[in-house]
């Protein structure tokens, strides 16, 4: 695939989880582009291969296109009147950051529990005096991201 | 990454994991960090970053010491 149009499918997933607050399946990225779905997946494998997005192990299922997650976590973003999920704390603040919105994220303290709630209002964040967590340096991350 | 809600209950949950200090920001410097790194992610034109521009952003930021090196 021709490397315009592997880009134009890198944006299709954005615009598809910012509207949907899902991924696009791999017949949906078919679809839109006029593909089979079997150039819809090397299209996920080849943007995976460059960390543009992440797919679950040996599918073609987008766990991650970050800031948004593919599936249900416990850092939850109301944005846009939808409910997005994030991959992280990092992420949770990521998506208003990159929908430019207000938002309300509500998560919890992974030692306590309690519930951990912030707000974005005009591209300020009020709202919490907690702390946010980096265990490990940028430069492993990609060496297991869902322990990041 | 992980929020907590104080620093203290980030100290118990290292002990408990036997982890490493890593790196800790507040809420405002993450947000900040979270403009700089997100602002453009839905732009078409966005293809990534070279190490060079991720290091770049981390300087910006005053992340200087050997956990921010790439």
């Amino acid at each position: 695939m021709d490397e315009n149009k592997l880009w134009d499918i890198r944006a299709f997933v954005y615009e598809h989880f910012a509207e949907t607050t899902r991924a696009p399946r791999a017949d949906e990225v078919a679809s839109r582009f006029a593909r089979s779905q079997e150039e819809a997946g090397s299209a996920y494998e080849e943007l995976h291969q460059r960390h543009a997005l992440f797919l679950k192990p040996d599918t073609h299922e987008i766990l991650m296109a970050n800031p948004f997650s593919g599936v249900e976590t416990p850092f939850k973003v109301s944005a846009n009147e939808r409910t997005y999920f994030a991959n992280c704390a990092w992420d949770s603040l990521g998506i208003p950051a990159a929908l430019h919105s207000d938002a309300e994220i509500e998560a919890a303290c992974a030692q306590s529990g309690d519930l951990i709630r912030l707000n974005v209002t005009n591209e300020q964040v009020q709202g919490s005096d907690a702390l946010v967590h980096f265990l490990i340096p940028f430069r492993e991350w990609y060496d297991d991201l869902s322990s990041t | 990454m992980l929020f907590f809600r104080s620093e203290e209950l980030l100290n118990e949950w290292l002990l408990s994991k036997n982890a490493g200090p890593g790196a800790l920001f507040t809420i405002p410097q993450l947000w900040e960090l979270s403009q700089r790194w997100y602002q453009d992610r839905m732009s078409p034109g966005f293809h990534g970053r070279t190490m060079e521009q991720v290091q770049d952003i981390f300087n910006e930021m005053g992340l200087t010491d050997g956990f921010w090196q790439l």
